[in-house]
């Protein structure tokens, strides 16, 4: 049943996201071409407001796809579509794992449509040259991997979204226990939990710095050199820190799920 | 076993009761009239069953299980509003119903919406609220259910219509099943059932057969409950 949630989930989502991949995509050709045409005041003007509107769809992506899974989960459990929602022969976990695979599905397409779009503008074979060359000083003086070290920054950068959107999501269920300002009480323990996870974050890496002399000077000192192995140690921490809350967030929201819904 | 047992049901909201120790008992093979007034609790009563409601007490059993995945397998539900998504196609919404139900029967329901006149290429968002209606309830009664649950099946649609609905009913739920249906429009659907189940204030106040209470009340079932809900 999981599969069928997911399918109209992404349906839905994809009929909502599609016309700012298109544009973003749309925007970043019509800049690229206009910056390698030879410039003129008004070539150099459309192309200024040709890149803006691009960086403006691109940031909508990422708003769009947070805003739209937040609404999207609200309106399936707790508003007029819940009627159907509950009613159909599937698990509440089914229901939550349908939206959670979704926003991350679609966060993963939205982070593809910006690299794509940001390659499309700017890739020149000097420039891309000049990236690598620059992860590699930076990689190299840690003697990390260039690619091992960002794929391991984009997987934080992940688990930092996704904690965001189950802090909503956690949120939305709490909120909606009450019976006056829902939407406020959702907000409001959605900010609650974002904030005590990311303390929570900050306790457990303090916990380990008790034990590790190189990570309790992250505490003490604002100006440190990070060497690899600390280094190393604060990306395996963040990632599997990030990742026990995601999981245990997700078996909490599930278990408040399961104790039944109130629909108006 | 019945098919839908009732015990001690309560529930609260914001301090107050808006059901107080229902208990009830419904087998198989009738149509059931669930009248009150409004406000009384029959969409909280009819919400609790399809679980879109917590009880606050008590239990509700359908064929011997709690409302859960086993019994919205066998009920189908119409809420009294509209809740399917409007960017969808009827077409679409068929299909996602054919998906999620093994019970629903698509070819019943592309000939109910052909005598309805309704457009399975169509989308939700393009059509009249009583049309959306429409199309709900050819949903619900597309699918072999072992008990159908209507609330207010009859308040959007136009007249003619209503007997069509009412003789779609009767017409398509079979022996094995049950049906409760909870309207305001008592005189319409009077012919059709077997029994009555009077709400009030929370509190179920008269179950019946609906010959019985005819007989001894020597009036018919509006009569009956205008003079019982006086205002």
């Amino acid at each position: 049943m999981l599969t069928k949630l997911l399918k109209y989930d992404l349906k839905y989502m994809i009929k909502n996201m599609s016309v700012f991949y298109i544009f973003s995509i749309f925007f970043a050709i019509t800049t690229r071409i206009l910056f390698s045409v030879k410039q003129t005041v008004i070539i150099d003007i459309i192309g200024q407001i040709s890149v803006g509107t691009m960086f403006s769809m691109l940031a909508s992506v990422l708003i769009n796809t947070l805003m739209r899974s937040w609404i999207r989960f609200r309106d399936s459990i707790y508003k007029d579509e819940a009627y159907l929602t509950h009613t159909l022969p599937v698990t509440k976990k089914d229901i939550y794992n349908s939206k959670f695979l979704q926003t991350l599905i679609f966060f993963i397409v939205g982070f593809v449509v910006i690299v794509l779009s940001l390659l499309i503008v700017y890739y020149t074979k000097d420039r891309w040259i000049a990236l690598k060359t620059m992860i590699n000083s930076i990689t190299s003086g840690l003697n990390i991997n260039a690619v091992l070290f960002v794929l391991s920054m984009i997987g934080i950068i992940f688990l930092e979204i996704f904690n965001a959107i189950q802090s909503g999501f956690f949120g939305i269920i709490l909120g909606h226990k009450k019976n006056n300002n829902k939407i406020g009480y959702s907000v409001l323990f959605g900010f609650l939990e974002y904030m005590i996870s990311q303390t929570m974050v900050l306790i457990l890496m303090f916990i380990v710095g008790l034990f590790d002399g190189n990570i309790m000077e992250l505490f003490k000192n604002n100006n440190i050199l990070l060497n690899s192995n600390t280094l190393k140690l604060i990306i395996i921490l963040t990632t599997i820190l990030y990742l026990l809350i995601i999981y245990f967030m997700s078996v909490i929201c599930k278990k408040e799920l399961d104790k039944g819904v109130n629909i108006e | 076993m019945e098919l839908l047992e009732i015990k001690g049901l309560t529930k609260v909201f914001d301090n107050k009761e808006i059901l107080t120790n229902v208990n009830l008992k419904i087998s198989r093979g009738k149509i059931i009239g669930l009248l009150g007034k409004n406000g009384v609790g029959k969409t909280t009563l009819i919400k609790l069953i399809n679980d879109l409601l917590t009880p606050t007490k008590g239990e509700i059993l359908i064929n011997g299980n709690r409302p859960g995945i086993e019994s919205k397998k066998v009920i189908s539900y119409l809420p009294e509003r509209t809740y399917l998504n409007k960017q969808m196609k009827v077409s679409e919404i068929i299909q996602y119903f054919k998906e999620f139900y093994e019970n629903f029967d698509s070819e019943k329901a592309a000939k109910l919406l052909k005598d309805l006149n309704l457009d399975m290429n169509q989308k939700l968002s393009k059509m009249s609220k009583g049309m959306q209606e429409k199309v709900q309830l050819v949903l619900v009664m597309s699918r072999n259910a072992d008990l159908y649950i209507l609330d207010e099946p009859l308040g959007g649609v136009d007249p003619a219509t209503r007997d069509y609905i009412l003789d779609t009913i009767l017409s398509n739920f079979n022996e094995k099943a049950s049906l409760i249906i909870s309207t305001h429009l008592i005189s319409d659907i009077e012919r059709i059932l077997d029994e009555v189940i009077f709400i009030d204030k929370g509190k179920i106040v008269l179950q019946s057969e609906a010959d019985k209470l005819r007989n001894k009340e020597n009036a018919s079932i509006d009569e009956i409950f205008r003079r019982k809900f006086k205002c």
